[in-house]
């Protein structure tokens, strides 16, 4: 809250444990000892919280002081000496430890955070050795209370700190779990015990520093040094949240936050964090197969497939040229895949037919993308054009509350088909005003962006595009009007509609599916007439479904908790995914096979679709990706709008 | 006898309790003569040099305090403290029952010094006749134009709100008591920022207890420098002190500071009841440590007592006769604290549970000797840990009361039953048992 | 506010009267800010229900533009506020140390055998809620003393104890005090020090103010063991 410190100037420097610090002004005192690797326990304090200092774990003895300081609370100050490990210090944990366990049921053999609970490690750092309460009786409360489908609540292994009310409070400012009655009987609860609504209740567990709230889902489901943690972005958006997906026994068992304070500031949706699991389902496709002209299946090896696929696809294109040929990714292609696929499309397949959804967006350029979503706190006003961003987005609102509550950011959430000018209107004065849309909003979102612009108002535009890749697949060129990196394709194509109807009315003679099963999913009748009059469907895909049913050739994919590569946030943050299940199919990489394919095609140099050499021929092709690396974002020149 | 008094001078008069009656008396002269004379800021100098303390309980200078207000900063709000819950302390209530306008004429002063606006009383939950009351005199004031737009003419403006609490404690604590004004769980809050600064509503805030306020008239209509010579140099003027316990005559008396605390418990208060002989004293309340008959000749001076290793906070005496069982007292006391803990940070509320649990048992006579080890050692990790003072003072009597009647609490131990027996029952209800 | 509050699309179930509901809003307007009414409001809705129903909370809520949970948080916070119903009067001894030293556990003890029920019970009859509780009521100079419904009765002896409970609960059926605004003003002062000689209750005029038709109670659940609760000092 407090600005960013003027540089040279603004540091402040102190001692503690002997050690020389400096850190910028307002630093609080937790945060500057952690700077020099200082470890002071703490339970109420949350990086994402304002001070409360109410667990008084991290009392830590400042020089001059006569009490012992909360240093959570604390902000340092010049010349500042503090001792973290003093004997008064000491002392004051152990004697917090003893008070916190005195109404605890010590029943971590059988709770769920047993291996990540801050109350048993610290108990066994800083605790004392022995209780010296000999317990006429313990307060005792509810155990294991249902707080909804997803959470449940131990009153008794509860430690007061907070955390879950200043969640509800701050974070999302839904206010679902409070503190109720006082003192010793003091207990954190629902109104009238009514089960909890939010769609942000995952990140309680997360942020409950004992095992009061767990997962229902994931309840006794693994202990936390079995789970083999990877590195992921949530692919049920495309908000890019980062998560750690947590596996073993070759399932995923859970999504868990991995703070990224330019894109999730560490929450998840519900929706996303428990979409963790649906990735273990065993319905999937496992060997390459081929369908002859009556209907007759055979399984073959990947390079048979391969070969067979190369072969039908040149005998319609050399009877009607490349133009007989539609091609489909989807938002769930990695970038890489996306890329190489309308490389394919365009230079070896030569149609110009290439999409990744149904729905047409011609001339979509970077400048409905350039509002960042960390950006979003230093706008003056923000305007979110109907509900669909915060649905697609659900991880948005919470920025946007944080951006209303703690940067004073107005939010003006409006009708889609809000008049610009009544918008104008509302907004008022402003330096920098952010208009958030969905995609399916694209032209709404520009009128009044140019509305706002025309009034002299600084705009930038965030645009909420759907599908978790979908930001990323349109980067890289799975659009029938733009190449990768928003270049004009010249020709242009059919969108991805106008395909499907062409295949119905025969112009369109074969189809090169890749993932994309999705977007397909619930079109009928459309689908399977294109499918069924289409004489070569090359589908690769994960799942059985009609797509893999109507195949002429069908190659079985990897989700995308089986591969490595890359995804674009809606923002154009460019974010590593990797492998956090071993496949479901022998089947080499979407990039392999594709490469193999082109060569089958008669394309040369095409490599063997490495990962990185496809990255690297990417990133040559897009500078922004380049420029962007692991983590940044894409950027493109921007006309002002 | 006491030579002074001030705040309580005319009580007893006929009709005080209105407007009329206290006009009468003199009342609102004040008011009218702090716009005569004086600008807000002489005012506050002139309460600067009265050395006029706070009667809250931590005795801060009160124009002092008013001077932290930041400048130019508006809207500023002043809070009358008269949320008195204190074990052992009734003077703010006698003060309203008695003399509600004197308050109220207090508050508008004070208000005017601050140039606030909007002045809140805000008063215990039981104190529910004295809340009705208030509201009827500030009815009263505002018909007579002391309250309201352009008051007497002067140009200021000020509205005075009466809140009602419900029942806790810790709303005294002034964070506590503006998060409840505000309509949260009355629960202090982190320091800094100090009220002064951001506090009711985040706009600079001053609390002032209802004594401390009450002073105001008589500070306008005298000047500072007449009630500099009141008292002693560091506790100018009177004070309302609160005598309780084993007394023959318990009650509020007001008297200068400065006179020894044996002149109010043997003149004023006639003396320990009974003819039994005096076993100790708390001289500020329930929080304060206890103090004994040796020193009955402190003088009532905040300095002196907390040398002697006690304080006068908000002026309760509490007397105890030779039969008392300090065990119990103590008891008692932690109990309370336990009670009225407001739940907010781990010591007070974790330890004061634990304390209590202990005291019980050992007034049960049920506990080990080596437990008071432990009971000094919670006690140790509590006080000066605490998010608040409730919690350090929670510890103060008990361990005080162990110090000095060792014996006593070792003789409880393993005894099987409170080995101190005696006349704590009461004349009042002899035969009810 | 921002965000999507949860609670907004909860529909209550009306239980406060149009006048409560007056009086909430009134309430309201004597604020800086709505939010500072709600103590008040949970007095009135006290007042009307006898203790805070989720309904009427829920109310409060509505009215000054809070979340229900928000409410309850306060309600539970402070001890005068009923969680329960309870009996028709309440009665609070005050056993702090003051009092105590004044032979409280005596009132105690006696009030235990005048309603023949133990402390933190209501009466057979419904009559009477009743406690002892460790908040200094502020009458130490007065002591020992109790509280029934919002009135102190000081220098208790056992008769007039009896005499303030019969009268008290004669009472029944016309206090009239669904609000606090039907509270009559006493026209004396409750009395102060030193002690009257008189044995008698409040001005015969002065009605318990506050206190209910139907129920209140002490509800604060106290989940704490039972204490004894006569010490000898
Ligand atoms: C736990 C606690 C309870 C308090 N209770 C009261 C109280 O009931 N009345 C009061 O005037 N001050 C009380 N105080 C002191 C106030 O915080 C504050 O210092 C005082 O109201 C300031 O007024 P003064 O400067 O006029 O004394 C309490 C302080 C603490 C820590
Ligand atoms: S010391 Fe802590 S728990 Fe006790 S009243 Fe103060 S803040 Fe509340
Ligand atoms: S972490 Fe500082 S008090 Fe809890």
């Amino acid at each position: 809250m407090t600005a960013a410190p003027p540089p040279g100037d603004g540091q402040v420097g102190l001692v503690i444990d002997g050690r020389e610090v400096r850190v910028p002004k307002g630093t609080l005192l937790l945060d500057a000892a952690s700077e020099v690797g200082i470890h002071i326990p703490i339970y109420c304090a949350h990086p994402k919280m304002d001070p409360v200092a109410v667990c008084r774990m991290c009392l830590v003895q400042v020089e001059k002081l006569p009490k012992l300081q909360p240093a959570c609370a604390t902000v340092v100050s010049e010349g500042m000496v503090v001792d973290t490990q003093s004997d008064a210090t000491a002392k004051a944990r152990e004697g917090m430890l003893e008070f916190l366990l005195l109404n605890h049921p010590l029943d971590c053999p059988v709770c769920d955070r047993g291996g990540e609970c801050d109350l048993q490690d610290f108990a066994f750092r800083y605790g004392p050795d022995t209780s010296r309460f000999p317990i006429t009786e313990k307060v005792h409360f509810d155990k294991a209370v249902p707080l909804s489908d997803k959470i449940e609540l131990d009153q008794e292994r509860c430690i007061l700190c907070w955390r879950c009310v200043r969640y509800y409070d701050e974070i999302t400012g839904e206010k679902e779990i409070v503190l109720q009655q006082r003192g010793v009987h003091t207990a954190v609860a629902t109104f009238d015990g009514q089960p909890l609504r939010s769609d942000y209740q995952g990140n309680l567990p997360e942020i409950c520093p004992v095992g009061a709230l767990t997962h229902r889902q994931y309840r006794f489901k693994a202990r936390p040094w079995d789970l083999i943690r990877t590195k992921g972005v949530c692919p049920e958006c495309s908000y890019g949240c980062n998560v750690f997906v947590d596996s073993r026994d070759f399932e995923v068992k859970r999504f868990a936050s991995r703070d990224n304070p330019m894109v999730d500031d560490m929450w998840l949706c519900d929706r996303g964090r428990y979409s963790a699991t649906s990735w273990n389902s065993t319905s999937r496709l496992r060997r390459p197969l081929v369908r002859d002209a009556a209907g007759g299946v055979r399984d073959v090896g990947v390079a048979d497939a391969v070969k067979e696929a190369a072969r039908r696809l040149l005998a319609v294109s050399e009877r009607g040229g490349g133009e007989v040929i539609g091609v489909l990714g989807s938002p769930d292609c990695t970038n890489e895949e996306a890329w190489l696929l309308q490389r394919l499309a365009r230079e070896v397949l030569r149609t110009p037919h290439i999409d990744h959804q149904l729905a047409e967006m011609l001339r979509l350029g970077p400048a409905e993308h350039a509002l960042g979503i960390a950006e979003i706190e230093s706008c003056t006003a923000v305007v979110v054009l109907g509900p669909e961003p915060e649905v697609n987005a659900p991880v948005l609102t919470l920025r946007l509350h944080k951006a209303a509550t703690k940067r004073g950011v107005a939010v003006h959430r409006v009708a889609a088909n809000a008049e610009p000018r009544d918008i104008t209107a509302r907004v008022g004065d402003a330096r920098l005003v952010g208009v958030v849309a969905d995609e399916t909003n694209r032209a709404r979102a520009a009128a009044v962006a140019s509305a706002l612009a025309g009034g002299g108002t600084a705009v930038k535009r965030m645009t909420v595009t759907r599908g978790g890749n979908g930001r990323g697949v349109k980067d890289m060129g799975l659009l029938p009007d733009l190449a990768p990196g928003y270049r004009p394709a010249v020709p242009a194509g059919m969108g991805g509609r106008a395909i499907l109807e062409s295949a119905t009315s025969g112009s369109i003679q074969a189809l090169l599916l890749l993932h994309a099963g999705g977007v397909l999913a619930g079109l009928g009748a459309l689908v399977e007439s294109a499918l069924r009059i289409a004489k070569v469907v090359v589908v690769i895909d994960t799942k059985p479904g009609v797509l893999a049913d109507a195949a002429t050739v069908l190659i079985p994919g990897h989700s995308l908790m089986e591969k490595q590569g890359s995804v674009t946030n809606l923002e154009g943050r460019v974010q590593r995914i990797r492998a956090a299940l071993p496949p479901a199919t022998s089947v080499p990489s979407e990039l392999r096979v594709l490469s193999m394919l082109a060569g089958a095609l008669g394309a040369e140099g095409w490599g063997s679709g490495d990962l990185m050499e496809v990255h690297r021929a990417l990133a040559a092709d897009v500078p922004a990706y380049a420029a962007a690396g692991n983590g940044g974002r894409a950027r493109w020149e921007v006309a002002a709008a | 006898m006491a030579e002074y008094k001030l705040l309580t001078q005319h009580i007893g008069a006929d009709g005080l309790q209105t407007r009329a009656g206290y006009e009468r008396l003199g009342g609102y002269q004040g008011l009218r003569e702090v716009f005569r004379r004086f600008t807000p800021e002489q005012f506050i100098e002139q309460v600067k040099l009265s050395g006029l303390r706070g009667r809250g309980g931590a005795g801060f200078p009160t124009g002092t305090k008013w001077s932290f207000l930041p400048k130019d900063v508006f809207p500023r709000y002043l809070c009358c403290n008269a949320d008195e819950s204190e074990p052992a302390c009734f003077k703010d209530r006698y003060l309203i029952d008695e003399n509600p306008h004197q308050l109220i004429e207090g508050v508008l002063i004070a208000a005017y010094a601050l140039q606030v606006h909007h002045a809140f009383i805000y008063i215990r939950g039981e104190y529910h006749d004295q809340r009705l009351l208030l509201e009827r005199c500030v009815e009263e004031a505002g018909g007579a134009g002391y309250i309201g737009r352009n008051i007497l003419g002067s140009g200021f403006d000020c509205e005075v709100i009466v809140h009602g609490g419900a029942g806790a404690y810790i709303c005294g604590e002034e964070t506590a008591l503006i998060d409840s004004l505000e309509g949260y769980r009355g629960q202090p809050r982190l320091k800094p920022p100090f009220p002064a600064l951001k506090g009711l509503y985040g706009k600079p805030t001053v609390v002032n207890n209802v004594e401390t306020l009450s002073n105001l008239p008589h500070i306008v209509l005298r000047g500072g420098d007449w009630f500099k010579g009141i008292g002693t140099e560091r506790s100018t003027g009177t004070r309302v002190w609160c005598v309780s316990g084993h007394i023959e005559r318990p009650g509020c008396y007001e008297m200068e500071n400065g006179r020894p605390i044996r002149e109010l418990l043997e003149e004023e208060a006639g003396g320990v009841w009974q003819g039994r002989r005096l076993k100790a004293f708390q001289p500020g309340g329930g929080s304060m440590q206890v103090l004994l008959p040796e020193h009955l000749d402190l003088p009532l001076d905040m300095d002196a007592v907390m040398k002697a290793g006690s304080s006068l906070g908000a002026g309760a005496m509490m007397f105890m006769d030779e039969t008392t069982c300090m065990v119990n007292v103590s008891m008692r006391l932690v109990d309370f604290y336990h009670h009225e803990s407001c739940g907010k940070c781990v010591p007070c509320r974790e330890g004061t549970y634990f304390e209590s649990d202990l005291m019980h048992r050992l007034e049960a006579g049920t506990c080990k000797p080596e437990e008071l080890a432990t009971l000094s050692d919670i006690c140790d990790n509590m006080n000066g840990k605490c998010f608040c003072p409730l919690g350090d003072t929670a510890t103060w009597f008990v361990m005080s009361a162990y110090q000095a009647f060792r014996e006593e609490f070792e003789a409880h131990c393993g005894a099987g039953g409170c080995p101190v027996r005696g006349g704590a029952r009461t004349a009042a209800l002899v035969g009810a048992s | 506010m921002t965000g999507r509050v949860l609670a907004d699309d909860r529909r209550v179930d009306v239980a406060l009267s149009e006048q409560t509901r007056v009086e909430i809003s009134r309430q309201k307007e004597r604020y800086p800010s709505a939010r500072s009414a709600i103590l008040p409001a949970l007095w009135a809705v006290q007042h009307e229900l006898g203790y805070l129903a989720p309904a009427g909370m829920e109310e409060v809520a509505r009215i000054l533009d809070l979340a229900p949970s928000e409410v309850q948080a306060v309600a539970t916070f402070y001890s005068m506020y009923f969680q329960k119903p309870g009996g028709r009067h309440t009665v609070m001894v005050c056993v702090n140390v003051a009092c105590a030293l004044r032979g409280a556990d005596d009132v105690v003890a006696y009030l235990e055998r005048a309603l023949g029920c133990p402390s933190g019970r209501t009466t057979a009859d419904g009559m009477f809620t009743w406690q002892s509780t460790i908040e200094c009521l502020g009458a130490c100079g007065y002591a020992p003393m109790m509280q029934v419904d919002h009135r102190f009765y000081e220098n208790l002896t056992p008769a007039k104890i009896d005499a303030i409970l019969d009268r008290v609960a004669g009472e029944a059926g016309d206090d009239g005090h669904a609000t606090m605004q039907a509270v009559a003003m006493p026209k004396a002062p409750p009395s102060v020090a030193p002690p009257p000689a008189e044995a008698e209750g409040p001005p015969s005029d002065a009605r318990m103010p506050g206190t209910v038709k139907g129920e209140s109670v002490p509800g604060q659940k106290r989940r704490r063991r039972g204490r004894p609760e006569g010490n000898d000092l």
